[in-house]
């Protein structure tokens, strides 16, 4: 039998600390999408699903948020229920959600580089109440222009009809994540940030 | 029921997690570049084939069934026009077309799920994608899979605490509010252990991982995966 050896190539303490906060975010927008609301405008119901991109953006700043959503997309593409009524696998990744879903680091992104101006991170709340709200809407413009062109590209629609089926029942639901998550910013309720 | 490993030895538990992902990505980029009637015939026998080879059966797809809403909406919204003809057969019949795309993209991944444990699907990407950033990927995606009914469960308890406590009288922001804090307090102070617990117990870009080698009945399933992309790319080009 043989044996091998090689030196072991540590992680330091704060890069373990990091993908550590990252593999748990990407677990719990996972956890996210099964957790529904009662749309009060449509009778399709919402998940919070993208409260978490937007905390992910906000608390894990414009590097660590999008990779914790890379790490999202993957596992769910490995085969984590994570995706929407936890489905999985590659197939989702590429189906009608696809635009969406490949828009959530992206918009990670574009929230914590609004709200920390920088790679630095910073206290969410000194960022005041118009950047925070101007952030998530910059990002729910980027998840719905991804997510309804992804939607007319894969099932062959038409612009005004992808509107139709992917944004109009369920736009109205961000203004309600976005008063969310400004609520919990402005609370102080969340400890480890 | 959500869709999950199966413990089992059919031939598609047999094969290597980066065959069955190869033969993923060959049969996606068919699907677009087949979108026509006799196209995606042949791949509903191909589909079906790969969730036979992975022992599974239709019950498999039911974990699917929240795409269905929209896949269904599609045809209908794409042939309804204002004024005559009222509905554009021909329209709808492209959307349907492309709907059941999605849906046989779907079976070939469920048979992925069910046929592949997450130390395979780790040890894949880890090998696949270089350097640290498939090291970071391979660990990622295992903590996910890992923490995921942790904090589902965070969540129910959090969701049932403002429930018995009359939360459901509350705005619905309110409630989601309440629910995010609580699994987003949970979750860092998981991670925070979590990462503790790492660094103590030497934490490396260069863990031990499953081997992964390609055996006889490979060859085949990568041929079939290179082909599908082959024709995808021809029709394509």
């Amino acid at each position: 039998m043989s044996t091998r050896t090689e030196s072991v190539d540590l992680v330091g303490d704060e890069a373990a600390t990091n993908l550590a906060r990252a593999a748990l975010f990407a677990a719990l927008v996972g956890a996210f999408a099964y957790v529904t609301f009662p749309n009060p405008i449509s009778p399709v119901s919402v998940t919070l699903q993208v409260l978490g991109v937007f905390l992910a953006g906000i608390y894990l700043g414009p590097v660590w948020g999008p990779a914790a959503l890379v790490l999202y997309l993957a596992a769910g593409a490995l085969g984590a229920p994570v995706f929407e009524g936890g489905s999985a696998g590659v197939g989702v990744l590429v189906g009608q959600s696809a635009g969406y879903l490949w828009s959530y680091p992206l918009a990670a992104g574009v929230v914590g580089a609004v709200v920390h101006r920088g790679a630095t991170l910073r206290d969410p709340d000194a960022a005041g109440l118009a950047t925070l709200v101007a952030a998530m809407v910059l990002g729910t413009v980027v998840i719905y222009a991804l997510g309804v062109a992804g939607l007319a590209l894969v099932l062959s629609l038409g612009p005004v009809e992808a509107v139709a089926v992917g944004a109009v029942a369920f736009l109205p639901a961000e203004a309600l994540k976005i008063a969310a998550a400004v609520g919990i910013v402005r609370s102080d309720a969340i400890a480890a940030a | 029921m959500t869709l999950e490993y199966v413990p089992g030895d059919s031939l598609a538990h047999r094969l290597d997690p980066r065959t069955k992902l190869l033969v993923q990505i060959g049969f996606a980029a068919a699907a677009y570049a087949h979108t026509t009637p006799r196209g995606l015939a042949v791949l509903t026998l191909l589909a079906g084939g790969s969730l036979w080879a992975a022992d599974g059966d239709p019950v498999d797809l039911w974990g699917y069934r929240f795409a269905l809403p929209v896949l269904l909406a599609a045809p209908l919204v794409a042939g309804a026009t204002l004024g005559t003809p009222w509905f554009r057969v021909a329209r709808a019949e492209t959307a349907a077309l492309a709907s059941y795309r999605v849906l046989l993209l779907l079976v070939v991944a469920a048979a992925y799920v069910r046929s592949t444990p997450v130390r395979d699907s780790r040890a894949a990407i880890h090998h696949t994608v270089p350097g640290r950033i498939g090291a970071f990927l391979g660990v990622g995606v295992a903590l996910v899979f890992r923490f995921l009914p942790l904090l589902r469960r965070d969540l129910l308890a959090a969701r049932e605490a403002v429930h018995v406590r009359g939360g459901d009288r509350l705005p619905v922001h309110e409630r989601m509010r309440l629910i995010a804090v609580a699994g987003t307090n949970r979750a860092f102070g998981r991670a925070d252990r979590l990462g503790t617990a790492l660094a103590a117990r030497c934490f490396a870009w260069n863990p031990t991982l499953p081997r992964l080698a390609f055996r006889r009945a490979d060859y085949p399933v990568l041929a079939l995966g290179a082909g599908l992309l082959a024709t995808a790319v021809a029709t394509t080009v």
